[in-house]
C-alpha cells in the first residue's frame, strides 16, 4: 500500500498494464514528452518509448479514429483526449464507429479500446474545460461508461478496462485528480465494471451519485450527521440496477446528485428506473441535485457545481433534520 | 522476363474477368431493385478498372478500409458474389446479419473492413491500422478508398496529415468519379485532388482510372513504397460514375450522361481494347466469358434471394460481447 492521489493511481495502472501487455499502446496530445497536461502519463514515454506512448497532432477525431484502427488490427489502444470538452469534434468516430463496429460487422470486428478523458468543473476552466458530457455517451449503445471517484477505484477500474473487449469511455473527474489521497495497493487488482459501491451506509435516505460529486456528498452528510446510504455508481453504462434497487428498498427516499445539467442527465434515467420498478417502496418524490441547464461559467463555478447547501436543501425536503 | 509476361497475362485476364463479373452483377442488382426485389444499392458501374487495377496490386494479407462503392474491389480479391448478394438481401447468411443497409459490406476473411455510412470515416481507422501494422512488424499495407466528395471532410484532412506525420504504410485511393451525388468535383474543391498531397508532405499522383493497367502500375508502385517504409501516397484515380448515385437517385435532375455503356470511355471497352492489343483476349473469349458470367450471376442471385431473413432475435446481439441487462429486458418486450 502506498498513499496516492488519482493521477498517481491512474499512472500506475497505465504503467503496469503496459509493462504486462505489449498490445497496449497510448496516444494523445502532449502525453509523451510533456506527460499530459495533467501529468497523468508522466514518465511513461521514457519507460515504453515513442512507438507506444505517441504524441499526436492536434485532431481529436483523428486520434480516436486511429485508436479504433489499431484496436481492429489486434492492439489495445488507450487514447487520451486532453479535455472532455474537445471530444465533440470526434463524436462521429465515437458514436458511429467505436460504438457500432462490433454490431455492424456481425461480431467479426471488435474494438477493445479505452478512451480516457478528464471531465467536470472546479479548476477554473470556464465553458470549455469544465463540461460533464457523460449523458452523450450513456445514450450510445455499444459504449461502456466508467467514472471513478477515488484513487483506489481509478486504478482498479482502469485495470479492469484494459481486460475488456469492448470500447470504454473512462471519465476522470479532474477536480479530484490531486485532492484526495488514499492507500492504493502497489500490486495489480481490478474493480469490476458495472458494479456500484455503497460508500456510506445509513437508513434514512439514499443518495445516488458518482464521480466528482461523491466526496461532496460524503462531506455534506458527515458534517450534517445525515444517516444516509451513499451509492457511488462507478459505471454509468450499464448502470448497476440491483444496487440502486437495493438502497431504494431500504430507505424509500432518493436523491440523485450529479454535476452535469439536469435535463436528460443520468439522474433522469435513475429516476425512471426507480419509478418503473420500485415505486411501491417510495416514501417521497425522487429529487435531483444537479448542475443547471446552462453552459459552465468561469468566475461563478461554485454556483454551478452542486455543493453542501443544495444537497442539504434536498435532504431536508425528505427527512426531518436533527 | 518471360515469367513476368505470363504472370501478367494471367493477372490481366483475371482482372478483366472480374470486371465482367462486377458489371454483370451490378446491372443485375440495379434491375432487381427496379422490380422491387432489392431494397437499395449504390451502383459501381464505371469504377471497375480502377478498383480492380488496385485490387490486383494487393496481397491477400493487406487490409482494405473501403467504402460503399467497392464491389469490384471485393470481387478482385476473390470475395464470392454470394457474400455480396447476401449482404444486399440482408438475409440470414449475411455476415452483418441483416443489420446494415445494402452496399455496406464487411468481410473479415478477405480483410475488407466493415463499411459505415458517414463518408471518409474509415480513413482515420486505416491510418491507425497502418500504425499497428508497423508496430507489430507485420508485412502488410492498408488500402484506404473513398470518393472525391469525401476529400472535403475533416476525416480526410486528419487522415492525410496523420499518415504523413507517422509515415505509415497506407495507400489512399481516391475514386474520383466526378460526382458526389449531384455535386460535380469542380464545385467540391478548387484544386485537383492529387495536388492536396503536397500540403501534407505526401506523394500525390493522378492516374487514368479507366485504365486498369495504368492504375495497377501506379498502385503497385505506391504499395511497394509503403511496404519499404517510405510512407503513404495519395492516388487520384479519375473515372466516371456511370450509374446514378444510388437506386434512389435520378441524375437527369443535375447532369447529362457523359459515359454510356459500351462507349469508348467505358472502362470495360477500354480494357478490352488494351488486352486485345496485347493479344491476351479476343472477341470469342469476350463473348463466352460474358455469357458464362451472366448465367452464374443469374443462378447465384436466385439462390441468395431464397435464403430466409435473419431470426429477429439476432438484431439485438453483438452490441457488446455480453448483452446488457437493459437490452435483454427491452428485447423481452419486443420479441
Ligand atoms: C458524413 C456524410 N455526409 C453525408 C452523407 C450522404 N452522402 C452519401 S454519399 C454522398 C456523396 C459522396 O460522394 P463521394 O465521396 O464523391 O463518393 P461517391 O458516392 O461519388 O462514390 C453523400 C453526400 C454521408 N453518407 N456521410
Amino acid at each position: 500500500m502506498t498513499t496516492m492521489n488519482m493521477v498517481q493511481a491512474i499512472n500506475q495502472a497505465l504503467s503496469q498494464g503496459m509493462a504486462k501487455d505489449t498490445s497496449i499502446i497510448m496516444l494523445g496530445e502532449d502525453i509523451g514528452t510533456d506527460g499530459g497536461v495533467f501529468r497523468v502519463t508522466d514518465g511513461l514515454l521514457s519507460k515504453f518509448g515513442p512507438e507506444r506512448v505517441i504524441d499526436t497532432p492536434l485532431v481529436e477525431l483523428g486520434i480516436i479514429g486511429m485508436g479504433i484502427g489499431m484496436a481492429l488490427n489486434g492492439l489495445r489502444p488507450i487514447v487520451e483526449i486532453q479535455f472532455q470538452d474537445f471530444i465533440y469534434t470526434a463524436m462521429d468516430q465515437i458514436i458511429n464507429q467505436m460504438a457500432k463496429i462490433r454490431y455492424r460487422s456481425g461480431g467479426e470486428y471488435t474494438v477493445p479500446m479505452i478512451l480516457r478523458t478528464p471531465y467536470g468543473g472546479g479548476i477554473k476552466g470556464g465553458l470549455y474545460h469544465s463540461q460533464s458530457g457523460e449523458s452523450y455517451f450513456v445514450h450510445t449503445a455499444g459504449l461502456t461508461v466508467v467514472t471513478p471517484s477515488n484513487p483506489y477505484d481509478a486504478k482498479g477500474l482502469l485495470m479492469g478496462a484494459m481486460k475488456t473487449d469492448d470500447p470504454i469511455i473512462f471519465l476522470e473527474p479532474k477536480r479530484l485528480y490531486r485532492t484526495i489521497k488514499q492507500e492504493v495497493p502497489e500490486e495489480e487488482y481490478t474493480v469490476p465494471i458495472g458494479k456500484a459501491n455503497l460508500v456510506h451506509e445509513g437508513d434514512d435516505l439514499s443518495i445516488i451519485t458518482y464521480g466528482s460529486m461523491v466526496p461532496t456528498v460524503l462531506d455534506a452528510i458527515s458534517k450534517n450527521k445525515v444517516n444516509a446510504d451513499v451509492l457511488d455508481l462507478r459505471t454509468l453504462l450499464p448502470m448497476d440496477r440491483d444496487a440502486i434497487f437495493k438502497t431504494v428498498e431500504k430507505t424509500g427516499k432518493v436523491i440523485i446528485v450529479h454535476e452535469a445539467p439536469r435535463t436528460l442527465g443520468v439522474g433522469a434515467e435513475i429516476s425512471a428506473l426507480i419509478a418503473e420498478n420500485r415505486i411501491d417502496y417510495l416514501q417521497g418524490p425522487i429529487l435531483r441535485v444537479t448542475g443547471p441547464d446552462s453552459p459552465f461559467p468561469y468566475r461563478m463555478e461554485d454556483y454551478y457545481i452542486p455543493g453542501e447547501k443544495r444537497i442539504m436543501d434536498a435532504v431536508s425536503k425528505l427527512i426531518k433534520l436533527r | 522476363m518471360a515469367d513476368t509476361k505470363t504472370d501478367n497475362k494471367t493477372k490481366f485476364i483475371k482482372g478483366y474477368t472480374a470486371m465482367v463479373l462486377s458489371r454483370t452483377l451490378d446491372k443485375k442488382i440495379v434491375n432487381a431493385q427496379r422490380q422491387g426485389r432489392v431494397g437499395f444499392y449504390t451502383p459501381t458501374m464505371g469504377q471497375e478498372a480502377l478498383q480492380i487495377g488496385a485490387g490486383m496490386a494487393l496481397e491477400d494479407r493487406d487490409l482494405i478500409y473501403g467504402y460503399y462503392r467497392d464491389v469490384p474491389l471485393m470481387i478482385s480479391r476473390g470475395v464470392p458474389i454470394e457474400t455480396i448478394l447476401n449482404q444486399i438481401f440482408g438475409n440470414s447468411a449475411d455476415i452483418s446479419k441483416g443489420r446494415q443497409m445494402p452496399s455496406h459490406f464487411g468481410v473479415k476473411k478477405f480483410n475488407f473492413m466493415s463499411v459505415p455510412s458517414p463518408v471518409a470515416s474509415n480513413m482515420p481507422l486505416a491510418v491507425g491500422a497502418a500504425y499497428s501494422i508497423r508496430y507489430k512488424k507485420e508485412n502488410k499495407i492498408v488500402l484506404s478508398t473513398f470518393g472525391e466528395g469525401s476529400t472535403s471532410t475533416p476525416d480526410f484532412h486528419a487522415s492525410m496529415n496523420l499518415a504523413a506525420v507517422f509515415n505509415v504504410p497506407v495507400v489512399f485511393l481516391c475514386e474520383n468519379n466526378g460526382w458526389a451525388i449531384s455535386m460535380p468535383v469542380e464545385k467540391q474543391t478548387k484544386v485537383e485532388i492529387w495536388t492536396k498531397a503536397a500540403a501534407y508532405g505526401m506523394r500525390g499522383i493522378k492516374v487514368d482510372g479507366n485504365n486498369m493497367l495504368e492504375t495497377y502500375e501506379v498502385v503497385s508502385d505506391a504499395i511497394k513504397r509503403a511496404r519499404a517504409g517510405e510512407g503513404p501516397t495519395l492516388i487520384d484515380a479519375i473515372s466516371y460514375r456511370m450509374g446514378p448515385h444510388s437506386t434512389s437517385d435520378d441524375p437527369s435532375k443535375y447532369r447529362s450522361q457523359e459515359v454510356t455503356e459500351g462507349s469508348e470511355n467505358d472502362p470495360i471497352t477500354v480494357t478490352e481494347k488494351l488486352l486485345k492489343g496485347m493479344n491476351y483476349i479476343d472477341d470469342k473469349f469476350i463473348e463466352s466469358i460474358k455469357a458464362k458470367t451472366q448465367k452464374i450471376v443469374d443462378d447465384k442471385f436466385d439462390e441468395c434471394e431464397k435464403i430466409p431473413p435473419p431470426d429477429p432475435a439476432t438484431a439485438f446481439q453483438d452490441v457488446y460481447k455480453n448483452m446488457t441487462w437493459m437490452l435483454s429486458e427491452e428485447v423481452g418486450g419486443i420479441l
